[in-house]
């Protein structure tokens, strides 16, 4: 298991605010100028990111390496394919 | 395991965890029936208009006052869904204040208007004029099932074109997980007195109200909770190939159909309960609107009013220019031009009367079924699916 916290990501996404489907598509977006095996961090407050976000991964074939909850917002990260 | 962790099993079980959108859209399917036998058909935009008439009436662009909120069933049916959304996002910790940036405002306002035009041409919205239509047999749902797919299809060239050209960061949420208990608290009590108030009332629809705000508070919960959304079952065959939700809806719609066929034979509502003078143009272009629109919106009738139930700002701006526009409009389409009567965007259709109530059903069941199996096999071969 990785620890999340320590995690030191190549890029940093912020969807706050935004509602479905923009968190997911910004994120497919920006793991598309990702190379393989960087990280991407995103920040969203959309409920429907808890979902949709672990759901693209495994679709795409990107590794999700998990969430934190922090106060107003939720951390993604993902590790580009 | 003590008697507190199965309480809190439970607990996380009904209210915290989310649905899958097959168990949501039964759930849907099971409401709505027995909403339709215990009063009237499922619908959004009705009270939206209602709600829309209101500020009309207040600027002095209608003279007449529209009926109390309260005691308007189209509007007590909304104040449900969006009181049971509230409800659960609140127990579940999913409730927050969250507000867009700028072009997310713009497009909110810009996609409200359009669904209130498009739901307008088509007397009603992906619940009133697709899904409820179709369980209630008439030819416009298809007609609205088909605009629908076209109008997606664009609004999510749309999405993609935007999302090369633009990016929009810098929104914000106001977290409110403090009090949010609190406010799950406070939204049980206005469900509950709500009731009470509505059984007890001397009005003569009193206990039907009562009983068609605690089932649309249903049905708003587990929309919520299931996360059902018609816009993501539309869109995501074209956008990434995924056909879970579609096929969630699919079989929410099948069920739904299945249970107002009898309610119609068994003559418990009338016949042209839901078949609206708008088959076949209406429909059609109205629904090639409100498909695009709903894309950008990113929430259809029932999604927008759950997600503003979950705290979206931008679904509010959705929700409030979507009322406006939809009760304008149909003051003139209505009292000023006189559309329906001269049969301009179509006429009712009832699909009984053509094909009796065997055949109707026969034909409802193919055309969902062929939406099961197109969404199926696209997802295996992504033969339709444009994303990035």
């Amino acid at each position: 298991m990785v620890d999340l916290s320590s995690i030191k990501a190549d890029e940093v996404l912020d969807c706050k605010g935004l509602s479905c489907p923009m968190p997911m598509l910004k994120t497919k977006k920006a793991l598309q100028k990702l190379q393989s095996g960087q990280i991407l961090e995103v920040w969203s407050t959309d409920p429907g990111s808890k979902n949709d976000i672990p759901n693209m991964c495994k679709k795409e074939g990107h590794e999700f390496l998990g969430m934190i909850d922090e106060p107003g917002y939720t951390r993604y990260f993902v590790k580009k394919k | 395991m003590s008697f507190k962790d199965s309480l809190n099993e439970l607990y996380n079980a009904m209210f915290r965890s989310s649905y899958s959108p097959i168990t949501g859209g039964i759930l849907l399917a099971l409401l709505v029936i027995l909403l339709e036998m215990w009063y009237r058909p499922w619908g959004i935009v009705g009270g939206l208009r209602n709600w829309g008439e209101w500020v009309l009436y207040g600027i002095g662009f209608l003279e007449e006052a529209p009926q109390h909120p309260l005691w308007f069933s189209s509007s007590v049916l909304d104040l449900g869904l969006l009181l049971g959304a509230f409800l659960s996002a609140t127990l579940a910790q999913e409730f927050g204040i969250r507000i867009p940036p700028k072009l997310e405002i713009i497009k909110g306002i810009v996609a409200g208007i359009l669904m209130g035009i498009g739901s307008a041409l088509a007397q009603g919205c992906n619940v009133g004029g697709f899904y409820m239509a179709i369980a209630n047999l008439s030819a416009s749902g298809i007609a609205m099932m088909l605009g629908l797919m076209v109008g997606v299809f664009i609004g999510v060239k749309y999405l993609l074109w935007e999302i090369e050209h633009f990016s929009s960061q810098g929104g914000i949420e106001i977290s409110t997980k403090k009090i949010n208990p609190l406010l799950g608290l406070i939204a049980l009590f206005i469900l509950f007195y709500g009731i009470y108030a509505y059984f007890t009332s001397d009005n003569e629809n009193g206990v039907k109200l009562g009983g068609a705000f605690l089932l649309t508070a249903g049905i708003g919960f587990i929309m919520h909770r299931s996360r059902l959304c018609m816009v993501n079952a539309f869109r995501e065959p074209f956008l990434s190939g995924e056909a879970t939700m579609a096929k969630g809806v699919a079989l929410s719609l099948f069920l739904t159909t299945l249970g107002v066929l009898f309610i119609k034979m068994a003559g418990i509502q009338e016949a042209n309960v839901y078949v609206t003078p708008t088959f076949i143009w209406g429909s059609l272009i109205g629904g090639i609107i409100f498909g695009a629109a709903m894309v950008v919106a990113g929430g259809c009738g029932s999604g927008s009013l759950w997600r503003v139930g979950e705290g979206q700002v931008k679904l509010m701006i959705v929700v409030v220019f979507f009322s406006l526009t939809n009760a304008i409009l149909r003051y003139y389409l209505d009292n000023v031009w006189e559309i329906w009567d001269k049969g301009i965007l179509g006429k009712a259709v009832y699909l009984p009367d053509i094909f009796g109530y065997g055949g109707a059903f026969i034909i409802l069941a193919i055309v969902i079924l062929l939406w099961y199996l197109f969404v199926d096999w696209n997802e295996k071969t992504e033969k339709f699916v444009i994303g990035l």
